[in-house]
């Protein structure tokens, strides 16, 4: 039996967490997202109370990454998830408004699976979440172990 | 530290004084023993003479004294050979006396005695004759007797007084003159030996003033080695200052557009959200009225009110992005590493003008590229700043005329200095200062932009190390001159910064 594929969505902007879901909604993506503005709750959820993460063994996670958090940077959190043996063949779609170039490369390094800049215009923006909406359709999504 | 250096040049201008001094002191010295040289020789030529006269006194006294001798000889023996000397002797004694007035010619008191004597010597003479008359007449008794008279022996004493007399004041004249003579030499001496003491002093104070010269050069050197050396750390000490603040600035810069980009994003999607929900409002405000029997239209007023405000949001976002974008780009560009590279710049505004061939055939605008010298720089930023240069020059033409670009280099000492010239609208002389600041533009705005580009080019000139100035008329165009220096050099600050990840 295959467990739906949950979205966790990390980002400070509680207007572009509403924009982003709205999107992805409109894509016909039904998961469910469970938002944090920030990176404890964040934290917390992926990795448990005991912070190894076994809480979420099992179960099929999505990452939607925000890099610029008023706790901590984006970066931190996709560097611990990608060190956890747990999670670390999670798919973590960075979705942020730096384009830098250093910052992209960064990611990736980190082992980062899609890196997507928001764009300001929102035609253009509304297009891009629907599209991932698409491919979070499509996309195989392993069981975190 | 003070800059100031302390210097005394005056110490140097003593120095031509000191050596007019030794000259002049050389040539006394010179002058002195060449009239002391020639005074002793007249005097030792005085004294050689005086020696000679006295010489020339005796013998003439010996004369007299040899011819009474053989007169005495002839009264004695009667021999005709005693007689023919005392002749031969008698007759030298006149020539004589007259030689020596000519030797005594320059001395009227020796002659004046000589002249004195001269009737005592004739008048021995005469006596000696008259005894030899008295003789040869066979009368040897009377001229004996004459003799034994004494009269010749008085005669003869006083020959001899006078003669010793002169003598004597010859004797004198000799000693004076040698004396004069020795004073002479000695003074010749006591001059030279203190010319060369005045001429080795004047050296050895030259010498000194010399050393002491060399040394404040010396010094002055030091002290301004040190100054230069100091305004170099202090001037590397500002840039550094500088490249640091403008690295805050471009930080801050990219941080703030950033930051203002999540907001924007917002504004943009709930407003396109909120125009859906407009659509959907008055779908449905159109169904009700045609419920409740309204006339269809009645919110038409409406509708557009809601469209414009919408429109007036949207568009300012818009620019607001825009904006954003420009300082990002700015920011970005001003964080860019520069690879200097060798340029040949005239291929390189070539291809710029290529790759508008097709823009300026349409406009009837024509580019010429002039003799550009080569430079070691950035390429990219390089292209940037002629791309604007150029892309302005056709972007503000007039539209009565056909525009004309002309694009010109030469080097300048360590620079080089391109000019991109236009027959363009030009800049009003208020304007010109505004030209290079960021969101600000001149003149008629009929040309889309953000007032970025030659902000954009005055930053990237800056940072390549060199200057740009513009000169323009009205209605005549407009000249940007371009100053680089031929090799960019990163500044030492950045060299060592690292670039932020």
């Amino acid at each position: 039996m295959t467990v739906p594929v949950t979205i966790v969505m990390i980002e400070d902007d509680e207007g572009h967490a509403r924009l982003i879901e709205k999107n992805i909604r409109r894509a016909g993506v039904n998961n469910e997202i469970v938002p944090f503005r920030d990176g404890t709750g964040a934290i917390d959820y992926l990795f448990g109370v005991d912070g190894t993460a076994i809480v979420n063994r099992g179960k099929p996670l999505l990452i939607l990454l925000d890099l610029n958090l008023p706790d901590m940077t984006g970066i931190d959190i996709l560097k611990r998830v990608k060190e956890n043996e747990h999670l670390k063949r999670i798919p973590v779609v960075v979705l942020t408004t730096t384009d830098d170039k250093h910052e992209i490369q960064r990611c990736y390094d980190l082992g980062c699976n899609v890196y997507v800049t928001k764009p300001v215009n929102y035609e253009n923006f509304a297009n891009a979440i629907r599209q991932l909406g698409l491919f979070f359709a499509v996309i195989q999504v392993p069981e975190a172990e | 530290m003070p800059l100031a250096i302390t210097y005394k040049p005056h110490w140097y201008t003593g120095q031509p004084l000191l050596m007019l001094a030794g000259f002049l002191v050389l040539t006394a010295i010179a002058a002195t023993s060449a009239w002391l040289v020639f005074k002793s020789q007249e005097d030792a030529a005085v004294a050689a003479a005086s020696v000679q006269v006295q010489y020339d006194l005796t013998t003439q006294q010996a004369r007299v004294r040899r011819t009474e001798s053989f007169q005495r000889g002839y009264l004695l023996t009667g021999e005709p050979r005693m007689l023919e000397q005392y002749q031969a002797s008698a007759a030298l004694v006149v020539p004589a006396t007259q030689r020596l007035r000519e030797v005594l010619a320059d001395d009227p008191e020796q002659l004046q005695r000589l002249e004195a004597l001269t009737p005592t010597i004739d008048a021995k003479l005469t006596e000696l004759a008259e005894t030899v008359a008295l003789v040869q007449a066979g009368d040897a008794a009377a001229a004996l007797a004459l003799v034994r008279s004494g009269r010749g022996e008085a005669l003869m004493e006083e020959i001899a007084d006078g003669f010793e007399a002169m003598r004597e004041i010859e004797r004198r004249d000799f000693s004076d003159r040698s004396q004069a003579a020795r004073l002479s030499s000695l003074a010749l001496i006591v001059v030279t030996v203190a010319g060369i003491l005045i001429i080795l002093m004047v050296a050895a104070f030259a010498l000194y003033l010399v050393s002491r010269a060399t040394r404040q050069l010396g010094e002055a050197h030091a002290a301004l080695a040190t100054a230069n050396f100091d305004l170099e750390a202090r001037v590397a000490e500002r840039t550094a200052d500088l490249s640091e603040a403008n690295l805050e600035i471009q930080r801050f810069a990219y941080i703030v557009s950033h930051d203002l980009r999540a907001p924007l994003v917002n504004i943009m999607g709930f407003t396109s959200e909120l125009e859906a929900l407009r659509d959907d409002v008055f779908v449905r405000l159109e169904r009700l009225r045609a419920q409740a029997g309204d006339e269809a239209g009645a919110d038409t007023e409406l509708a557009a009110d809601f469209t414009e405000a919408l429109g007036f949001i949207k568009s300012s976002i818009d620019k607001m992005d825009r904006l954003i974008n420009a300082i990002l780009r700015l920011s970005r560009e001003g964080r860019r590493e520069f690879r200097p590279e060798v340029i040949d710049a005239k291929a390189l505004v070539e291809g710029i003008g290529a790759s508008l061939a097709h823009r300026l055939q349409e406009i009837d605008a024509s580019l010429s590229i002039g003799s550009l010298p080569s430079l070691e720089t950035d390429r990219l930023a390089l292209e940037q700043v002629f791309t604007n240069l150029i892309d302005n020059a056709i972007k503000y033409r007039r539209r009565d005329v056909p525009a004309r670009v002309e694009i010109s280099g030469r080097f300048d000492g360590r620079s080089v200095v391109y000019e991109v010239a236009d027959n363009g609208r030009g800049i009003d002389a208020r304007d010109l200062e505004r030209v290079f600041e960021l969101f600000r533009r001149a003149g008629t705005q009929d040309q889309p932009g953000e007032g970025i580009g030659l902000a954009h080019v005055k930053t990237l000139v800056r940072r390549l190390g060199g200057a740009i100035t513009v000169r323009s008329d009205l209605n005549k165009g407009t000249t940007f001159t371009v100053r680089l220096p031929r090799r960019w050099l990163p500044p030492t600050h950045e060299r060592l910064q690292e670039e932020p990840g």
